[in-house]
């Protein structure tokens, strides 16, 4: 039997143990660090912050997904590639529904053709996490193993859809009006991608949902024996991942104009890392939505940081798996 | 000693089998509303399989579970805590990352009033105030703080925090498997307290325990199991831990070399 042991938990002894605190200022340092070696400040130029905007909305995403994933105590490797597979289905709605160019080079169903290829995206996102819950509780079989899987299965299948060749023919409307228009000087996915993440942070904190995520997250069985549908909750955290993955796909397209099919290798390592890094336990019951987008900057910020004061980015790779560490390190000095 | 009232819980012909094992061979049991129910066995005897039957944990190959007459589908904790059963578990029930008074209302949350309750947000700051109020209710003060993750309390104040959601969600019936096993004298007294609080709310309660000088101490009747049965169901006053242990063991003595440490 342990003995009671209670923590000093003040209003700012709260915010001393948060994740979320620490990478804030870890983020802000590296900001302040790259705008003073950068040339003539040039690292805090508009056209670099919307640049690095809009590299992070995607990651944004998928990262708040594999928050919930990991808060219940989960993982899905396959968020990557049901993010590509997404953007393959949606590039083809697109150009399948956009109609024949004008000799100018404007798609007469431009706008409905973007519309939908973005449901669509949603959709697929959303099916994809629904099949993978539904096998992680139904056949029992290991998260990491069904994803592994899955991320196989999606891989292939956008590969099939497209004979392995990126989709092209996308109106260039999805660019111009969405993926490189902006509000306020903001990129628009990015102000997507934060609203969502709001809603998120909302659900994870302030909903049954949520709660119940990060119980099962705590103990599986003792979430169970509370009252809790263990396997209605474990298959919403899969469903919002894919979902998130699913919109992440769209602004894939929206971003390039095109897919990437083999140019996302190392995303779902770069969220995973930004979850770990914001402070989400990779074993569960712990989880926070600011913490991942915020720490989500961090890879985006020191690449765009590197370039700029003229290291290779190759060295990105490096920085963020020493930072990784650290951060998982420090986490487990200060609690548990 | 006959009771006429429809009981709060009446169980008959439970049986499980896991594997080859018979845990559970006739399982018997009747509770009254505001009646404490000594389950006592030794180890191996079918006490917690039977528990586990009647509050959904385990669904048994045969038998049935009725509450206040009415059958109650088996298998099914949702289904028993619907029917107002609730458990306090041997190994407990807690999300250790969630905080007391998370834990207290896990998948039972309150949501705000109006729209945004509708809309699922939660009502935190009532869920704490009643949390404070459930565990002052049961006199339960060695807790000065709900927003504490479980994980960082002590076993003692855990199984108290366990206890008290048992008995704020029970309508009918509070089953306590050991939960006394791992305190102290002290908070296991503090236990014992909240059970003759939950009886006198008129609840019925299982108490399963090793612990007989207490058991005689609160319960009003003593089931004894051995090898999967009830072997007795008697009136607890009057009666010496010798004559209970004497049923628990069984008269002969081949019945330990059955697996029965002495």
């Amino acid at each position: 039997m342990t003995t009671l042991r209670i923590p000093a938990r003040s209003r700012l002894g709260g915010l001393a143990r948060s994740t979320p605190a620490y990478i804030t200022v870890a983020l802000v340092a590296l900001v302040v660090i790259f705008s003073l070696i950068s040339p003539e400040w040039r690292f805090l130029d508009a056209t670099n912050l919307q640049a690095i905007g809009r590299n992070s909305a995607g990651l944004v995403l998928l990262a708040v997904g594999l928050t919930f994933v990991l808060g219940a105590g989960h993982i899905d490797l396959s968020v990557g590639a049901t993010l590509v597979l997404s953007s393959v289905v949606a590039g083809t709605v697109a150009v399948r529904l956009a109609g024949e160019p004008s000799a100018s080079g404007t798609f007469p169903n431009a706008g409905l053709a973007i519309v939908i290829a973005a449901l669509a995206a949603v959709v697929v996102g959303g099916v994809a996490g629904l099949i993978n819950g539904v096998l992680v509780t139904r056949l029992k079989v290991n998260s990491f193993v069904v994803t592994l899987g899955t991320m196989g299965v999606a891989t292939g299948a956008a590969q099939v859809l497209t004979n392995g060749a990126n989709v092209a023919g996308i109106p260039p409307a999805v660019q111009t009006s969405f993926g490189l228009n902006t509000v306020a000087g903001i990129p628009l996915p990015l102000v997507l991608a934060v609203v969502v993440s709001l809603l998120a942070g909302v659900v994870l904190t302030q909903t049954s949902a949520g709660r119940h995520a990060l119980a099962i997250g705590s103990s599986a069985d003792g979430a169970m024996r509370a009252g809790v549908n263990v396997q209605r909750s474990t298959i919403v955290v899969f469903v919002i991942a894919g979902l998130m993955a699913g919109l992440a796909g769209f602004l894939d397209i929206s971003r390039f104009g095109t897919t990437a099919i083999s140019g996302h290798s190392t995303t779902m390592l770069q969220a995973l890392s930004a979850v770990i890094i914001g402070g989400t336990s990779l074993f569960g019951g712990r989880a926070s939505v600011p913490g991942s987008v915020i720490a989500t900057f961090i890879p985006t910020v020191l690449l765009a940081g590197f370039v700029m004061v003229g290291v290779s980015s190759f060295y990105q790779n490096i920085a963020i798996g020493v930072v990784l560490i650290i951060a998982v390190w420090l986490d487990q000095m200060r609690g548990k | 000693m006959t009771d006429r009232r429809t009981p709060a819980l009446r169980a008959s012909g439970l049986a499980k089998s896991f594997g080859h094992v018979q845990a559970l061979r006739q399982g018997e049991l009747t509770v009254h509303a505001g009646e404490v129910v000594a389950l006592v066995g030794d180890n191996g005897a079918g006490k917690s399989t039977l528990i586990s039957c009647v509050s959904g944990a385990l669904l048994p190959d045969a038998g049935e579970v009725s509450v206040d007459g009415r059958p109650m589908p088996l298998g099914s904790i949702r289904a028993a805590m619907e029917h107002g059963i609730a458990t306090v578990y041997q190994g407990l029930a807690m999300a250790p990352d969630l905080s007391v008074a998370e834990n207290l209302f896990l998948s039972c949350e309150l949501r705000r009033p109006g729209l945004l309750g509708r809309l699922g947000l939660l009502d935190k700051k009532a869920m704490r105030e009643r949390a404070w109020q459930l565990m002052d209710g049961l006199g339960i003060t060695t807790l000065q703080d709900v927003t504490l993750p479980v994980g960082d309390l002590s076993g003692g104040q855990r199984q108290v925090v366990a206890v008290a959601r048992a008995v704020s969600r029970a309508g009918r019936l509070v089953i306590m498997d050991e939960p006394t096993a791992a305190l102290g004298a002290r908070q296991s007294q503090m236990v014992i307290e909240t059970i003759k609080a939950t009886r006198d709310r008129g609840l019925g309660v299982v108490l399963i325990s090793h612990d007989l000088p207490r058991v005689l101490e609160v319960a009003d009747r003593i089931v004894i199991m051995r090898l999967g049965r009830v072997v007795a169901d008697l009136a607890a006053s009057g009666l010496k831990i010798g004559q209970i242990v004497a049923l628990m063991l069984g008269e002969r003595d081949n019945d330990r070399e059955e697996g029965l440490p002495a």
